[in-house]
């Protein structure tokens, strides 16, 4: 096999390096690939995305508002995520996060429909300039050991303790406690990793 | 697809693997789908009559994994992640964004999940390949899967049955019946109206005459 030709979502098929924006920090032997990772990285902040060591970025979309800031541990694991981050990611250790599943700290539009109005005009081509309303925004937190399968969803505010085990397209929607198996829309318990 | 395994159409310059059969009247749009092939079995992947897959479709095919597509499948964009067997029978359809795995690929304990990803970044390419326990995934012919669902490891779905979209499927569905829902819940049943005597009758019958 020749060299692979580019790809919307790669799986290791950026030959060529990464460009990395720079107010990004990579640990030692950390990996990050595919042609969008940075392709919605906005944040002005400095250091807004540390990543540690010995991780694996495969194809993670880090789609990072001008007040984002991410922070990922060591030895992680990421297929194809999508970070969507205005506020703040917080991500530990050896964690592993599966093909396609989104982490988003916002709803990026407010719930009130006029301030939804209001939002639409203000992100439209003609609304240059106008203020948009306040969004609430709110950490998520993921400890150490947190394996989140493919399709899944976790969002903002939420809490997964350390060790939780997050199944396959499950939808996130309050804090998991450590060691906890949750599935399902909206995601419940349904056992324990021992 | 041409005797060198290539694809004369395909964007991405790689090849059907050598342990995969594919019938020639299947249509496979890129062969970037086997970029995560990587079965020494000596027959890994078995591509049926009239079958197709389409961009987005990724065979993460591990050493010992075995997946068929049946005659006549359509898998427009699903994640095959199997490493022990994954079988699709003939006439079913899966859409866009689908998981089917038949592993975790990842130990369940914590210690041991810890040293395999102290191992992954030493791999090129850096890919889990820890002994995980895998469970087959039989999917029968005729199912119809909606996007994004999940189809977990164990799973047996059963003949005509459907699949709604984002439905995460944990255990058995029966034989002509609809689930959806995260968990899937069984939602309705379906009249099992096909005669597959007729349905091959069909086949070896010459197509209707185009009239202007």
């Amino acid at each position: 096999m020749s060299e692979p030709a580019p790809t919307p979502r790669s799986s290791f098929s950026a030959a060529r390096p990464v460009m990395l924006p720079p107010n990004v920090r990579v640990g030692a032997n950390t990996l990050i690939n595919g042609e969008i990772a940075f392709k919605r990285f906005h944040s002005q902040l400095p250091d807004a995305l540390i990543v540690g060591a010995n991780c694996t970025m495969d194809g993670v979309h880090f789609a990072l508002g001008e007040k984002g800031r991410v922070r990922i541990g060591d030895h992680c694991y990421f297929t194809n995520a999508v970070m969507l981050c205005e506020l703040e990611l917080r991500i530990g250790d050896y964690v592993v996060i599966g093909w396609n599943a989104t982490i988003a700290d916002t709803d990026f539009h407010p719930l009130a429909p006029a301030a939804r109005v209001a939002d639409a005009i203000a992100c439209s081509p003609l609304g240059k300039g106008r203020p948009r309303p306040d969004i609430s925004r709110r950490p998520v937190i993921i400890d150490d050991d947190v394996w989140i399968g493919p399709n899944a969803a976790v969002l903002k505010g939420v809490h997964i303790g350390a060790g939780a085990f997050i199944e396959p397209g499950s939808l996130v929607t309050r804090d998991v406690p450590p060691r906890a198996r949750v599935l399902g829309n909206p995601a419940q318990v349904i056992g324990e990793i021992c | 697809m041409s005797p060198d395994r290539t694809l004369p159409w395909d964007w991405y310059s790689g090849m059907i693997p050598q342990n995969a059969t594919v019938d020639e009247t299947a249509y496979i749009e890129t062969s970037f789908s086997f970029y995560l092939f990587r079965s020494r079995l000596p027959l890994g992947l078995e591509i049926g009559r009239g079958a197709s897959t389409y961009l987005g479709t990724m065979f993460d095919v591990g050493p010992r994994g075995h997946v068929k597509l049946g005659d006549y499948t359509l898998v427009h964009g699903a994640r095959i992640i199997c490493d022990a067997e994954i079988i699709i029978a003939d006439y079913s359809l899966v859409s866009w964004n689908v998981v089917l795995m038949d592993t975790y690929r990842i130990p369940l304990d914590i210690g041991d999940r810890r040293a395999e990803l102290e191992l992954v970044p030493t791999r090129q390419p850096r890919l889990p390949a820890a002994e995980v326990p895998a469970r087959p995934i039989h999917i029968q012919r005729n199912v119809w899967i909606g996007f994004d669902a999940c189809v977990l490891p164990g799973v047996t779905i059963g003949e005509g049955s459907v699949v709604g979209a984002r439905a995460v499927v944990t255990g058995d569905v029966p034989p002509y019946t609809v689930v959806a829902g995260n968990p899937a819940r069984v939602i309705r049943r379906l009249e099992p109206d096909v005669c597959w005597d007729r349905v091959q009758e069909s086949f070896t019958s010459p197509p209707p005459r185009r009239t202007r």
